[in-house]
């Protein structure tokens, strides 16, 4: 089995943040992401009481390197001032390497 | 009728009950809680209820003199828009971005308020205007835009002033401020006005006001019958969000506390007074009064967490939520109430009337 290399973006933020993200992510051409509702506490408090608008939203965005850097800096440069939000990446294999 | 008895009955209500109850349970830390999917269902259906309402009125009172009422309250909702900024951003001392959030949070009007109005006046057998149904409608979006428009104009002076130290490029503020709120302003529109509650909202006044009361009938047990006991339960819900936020309350601060119980009597009863003087009913006034002085916070933080992220969005929320919603069922509804008895009784409206001329001269 040959894995070949590629980046994983995970963005954990309140959900209304979601749409800005999607909307980074449509510019710089990154059509596939996965999403799911979560819960947690963190900075600002516990999130996911209540309205459902204060939920939290994992987002998962398989992508290569190159693009990487782009979408890491717009969304920190725009988002992280203002939204409760985490973002990690890390190194993941896949097997079919023309998808991404 | 004394103001105080009516408070007093109207605490021993189901809504105003059930509301308090849903703070205790969030305050022993009970895990009880409304499954979401219903939570989310209930706005839907309250508001299907007053649009299906509103919409069926209208086909007897016609669309002409729903007009006047209309523009009147927009207008009330911006002025009163800017006043909460004035007061929030010199007395209040909050930064631009809180005061705006804060201001068209209080410029904007609650759904869950105006059930909770509609049902409180079934109760004491007193009817309203349907069309405030779509007073209600058009007023959702008006305080947030006027907020948005106003913020991102400060916003472009402030980076034009900083521009103008550099070179001398002279284009005015506002054309900035026109041009960056447009792009902002287009997409918030299309969102508010195509999101649920107004869609929903809308929807539902237009079907009423085709079907009429012969094709009411059969819907009625689901839409009328049942309105106050729906109301009943999201009050649950409300309770429980409310009591989970009241640990919030000290750092919203002592000003702001105050803001959200006198603002809201202020702004509650000029609409009384105006409704009044324009000519609504006693019941339709009391509408037309809570309209103006309810605060939003379901669609608040979907608007402003986008529109205005910068803004402290728990400072809106929990004053909207923690303090002026309670505020309004419990003490400011009874107290429209008796205000616009007072005003529509027959002899003593020109009394009335005659000593607020005098004062205003």
């Amino acid at each position: 089995m040959k894995l070949y290399p590629v980046k994983l973006l995970t963005i954990t933020c309140e959900i209304l943040a979601q749409k800005n993200i999607i909307e980074i992510l449509t510019k710089h051409e990154i059509t596939g992401y996965t999403t799911y509702e979560v819960n947690g506490n963190g900075a600002r408090g516990l999130r996911s009481q209540g309205l459902t608008n204060e939920k939290n939203v994992k987002i998962e965005i398989i992508l290569r390197e190159e693009k990487l850097q782009d979408i890491v800096e717009e969304v920190s440069r725009t988002l992280f001032a203002n939204f409760a939000i985490v973002l990690y990446v890390s190194d993941i294999g896949v097997l079919r390497t023309e998808k991404f | 009728m004394d103001i105080l008895q009516l408070i007093q009955s109207n605490l021993l209500t189901p809504i105003v009950l059930f509301f308090l109850f849903g703070i205790i349970a969030a305050r022993i830390k009970s895990d009880l809680k409304i499954p979401q999917a219903i939570s989310e269902f209930l706005p839907i259906y309250l508001l299907a209820a007053i649009g299906l309402h509103g919409g069926i009125q209208m086909r007897t009172t016609g669309f002409e003199n729903m007009l006047v009422p209309m523009l009147v309250a927009i207008g009330l909702s911006l002025l009163f828009t800017l006043n909460h900024y004035q007061i929030l951003r010199k007395l209040g001392k909050f930064n631009i971005f809180d005061s705006y959030a804060l201001a068209s949070t209080y410029g904007a009007v609650g759904a869950v308020t105006f059930s909770v109005g509609l049902s409180f006046l079934k109760n004491q057998g007193v009817t309203s205007e349907g069309y405030l149904a779509a007073v209600l409608a058009v007023l959702e979006p008006v305080a947030f835009i006027l907020a948005i428009f106003l913020t991102n104009m400060a916003v472009s002076k402030q980076i034009n002033a900083k521009k103008q130290s550099f070179t001398n490029d002279s284009k005015s503020d506002i054309d900035v401020g026109l041009n960056e709120t447009k792009i902002k302003l287009s997409k918030i529109l299309r969102e508010s006005v195509t999101g649920k509650a107004i869609v929903i909202l809308l929807g539902s006044i237009v079907i009423g006001y085709i079907i009429g009361k012969e094709g009411f009938g059969p819907i009625k047990i689901v839409f009328d019958d049942l309105f106050t006991g729906a109301i009943v339960i999201f009050m649950i819900e409300m309770g429980i969000i409310a009591g989970q936020r009241l640990d919030d309350l000290k750092k919203v601060g002592i000003f702001l506390i105050s803001f959200s119980i006198i603002m809201p009597t202020f702004n509650g009863i000029i609409g009384v007074v105006v409704a009044t003087l324009i000519g609504l009913s006693m019941g339709g006034s009391v509408m037309f009064g809570l309209l103006l002085a309810s605060a939003s916070f379901i669609a608040a933080p979907a608007v402003l967490r986008n529109a205005i992220p910068q803004a402290n969005p728990s400072l809106y929320i929990t004053s909207a939520l923690g303090i002026t919603f309670p505020y309004n069922i419990i003490v400011l509804l009874p107290i429209m109430f008796a205000v616009s008895s007072l005003l529509h009784d027959p002899e003593g409206s020109i009394d009335l009337f005659h000593y607020s001329l005098k004062d205003l001269i």
